[in-house]
């Protein structure tokens, strides 16, 4: 990416994420038309996700429909500090997502009915300049720089709505083996990333 | 649930945060680390290094996009409409502000406090309509018919519940009766009710002497009312056994000490004021041995 490419696309990343807050702003106002444009902006990418961790198109629908209501009845909590409205609504998406897949899982300990939220809300976006510079290729190739293992552990985790015990078992890794992937995989990718954004 | 017994140390925290940041702990265990997140004085940059990263795994390119049915949008829509309106009252008294064409982007705003709240509910209250009352007035009356619906409903459940469990309760008090009575030298007898609907049951009495009851229909026993049981050879007076109380189920199951055995006994069941009766005072339930044939 050249400078001047990352300068637009940062650009218009930051113009979309104003656009985002301004609209959030008046969901949190308890404008229906707002929640609209919310939906019709990330109803396609909340649903590939939640369709992706679920497997399940049905219970697809209920995770976007229980993340979207979810967010009209929060938006007021929406921190911009913590990252952009899309980080922030997409990161509920997949908590609820993993939500229901573990109830449908009936050896895993169910979660609480009303679950925390998800640590990507409750952790700052560390990378606030990086956020607006990437797109969906250059995340690939970082993605595809990770080993086959710490990649599928990675997977597992976050697509799959396994946890740590799980992974191990399906893996056949030792646990430690687990955390170990999963710590340098994630480690792998911010640089990956950061070098994404840098170049 | 399981639960952790201890507080979760910086330690034991850190080396999780790789799962935390993903999602993919047990309850339990996110639970712990949130509670040390919440809790512990040190810096917690692991956390932040790894969580930083999660975000962009919203945008794998390995997700195939595929856009929602149509109709999943119109019931959000619908669910939040119903949201507001239960949240502000009457849509149609909501006010929006017009938007301002060339003013900047707001801050968000945040939800009204909750005096805010109950000040806008009665600047409301003010200005409903005759009709509207009416509708309100309609709805807490049909609230107030389904909750008496409801706690009917309750109610016949749980007496339901009650009788199932007194039926549970004497079938296994029968089958005892029953393994007595397939021993050898054991004598069985039908208790019959002394007063229509009265309590009535089976009974066997073993070779040593000793009667295992079975009763259902008892009248529930209150202080130190004692049902007594009774073994009553012909031409001899009752030999008092044993005594029990019963609870609502009305149902019991009982052995008896050893009392004597003989051709033509009865067994019988007396309502009595306290035990230690010697004569019976009130015989609710009684019947006549007679030996199973093999």
């Amino acid at each position: 990416m050249t400078d001047r490419d990352a300068e637009l696309s940062g650009r218009v990343a930051s113009s979309t994420d104003d656009a985002d807050r301004d609209v959030l702003a008046r969901v949190s106002n308890g404008e229906l038309d707002a929640l609209q444009e919310l939906y019709d902006r990330y109803r396609t990418m909340a649903y590939s996700i939640a369709l992706r961790i679920t497997a399940d198109a049905s219970l697809a629908e209920d995770v976007v429909q229980d993340a979207f209501l979810g967010a009209w009845r929060n938006a007021a909590r929406y921190a911009e500090a913590r990252g952009s409205v899309k980080t922030w609504l997409l990161s509920i998406v997949h908590h609820r997502a993993v939500d229901a897949v573990r109830r449908r899982r009936p050896t895993t300990e169910l979660p609480e009915a009303e679950a925390p939220p998800p640590p990507a809300l409750t952790l700052p976006d560390i990378w606030p300049e990086v956020a607006g510079n990437l797109d969906r290729a250059e995340i690939a190739a970082a993605l595809a720089r990770l080993s086959d293992v710490q990649r599928e552990a990675i997977e597992l985790a976050y697509f799959g709505g396994l946890t740590q015990v799980e992974i191990a078992d399906r893996t056949g890794a030792p646990l430690g083996t687990v955390k170990s992937r999963v710590r340098l995989g994630l480690l792998a990718l911010r640089d990956a990333l950061t070098g994404e954004a840098v170049s | 649930m399981t639960t952790r017994p201890t507080p979760m140390t910086h330690e034991e925290a850190v080396d999780l945060a790789p799962l935390y940041v993903l999602d993919a702990l047990d309850e339990a265990d996110m639970a712990a680390v949130r509670e040390h997140l919440a809790t512990c004085p040190e810096p917690h940059a692991e956390f932040e290094e790894l969580g930083g990263v999660v975000p962009y795994l919203l945008d794998d390119p390995a997700t195939e996009l595929v856009d929602p049915p149509a109709a999943l949008g119109e019931r959000i829509m619908a669910a939040a409409a119903a949201d507001l309106a239960e949240r502000t009252g009457p849509a149609a008294e909501r006010t929006t502000p017009p938007p301002v064409a060339s003013a900047p982007a707001p801050a968000p705003i945040p939800f009204p406090s909750a005096d805010e709240r109950t000040a806008s509910a009665e600047r409301t209250r003010g200005r409903t309509s005759p009709l509207e009352w009416a509708f309100r007035i309609a709805a807490v009356v049909v609230v107030a018919v389904l909750i008496g619906w409801n706690l009917l409903l309750t109610r016949q459940v749980s007496d339901l519940q009650q009788q199932a469990n007194a039926a549970g309760q004497y079938r296994t008090a029968v089958t005892e009766v029953l393994d007595v009575a397939a021993q050898p030298g054991s004598q069985t007898a039908l208790l019959a009710p002394q007063q229509p609907g009265g309590p009535r049951g089976i009974a066997a009495v073993a070779s040593d002497g000793s009667v295992q009851f079975a009763m259902q229909d008892l009248a529930p026993t209150s202080g130190t009312q004692v049902y007594e049981t009774w073994a009553i050879l012909p031409g001899s007076n009752p030999v008092p056994l044993g005594s029990f109380q019963v609870d609502a189920s009305g149902t019991a199951s009982f052995t008896s000490k050893q009392g004597p055995t003989g051709p033509g006994m009865a067994v019988a069941v007396s309502r009595e004021p306290q035990s230690g009766a010697t004569a019976p005072t009130e015989v609710v339930s009684v019947g006549v041995t007679a030996t199973p044939s093999s």
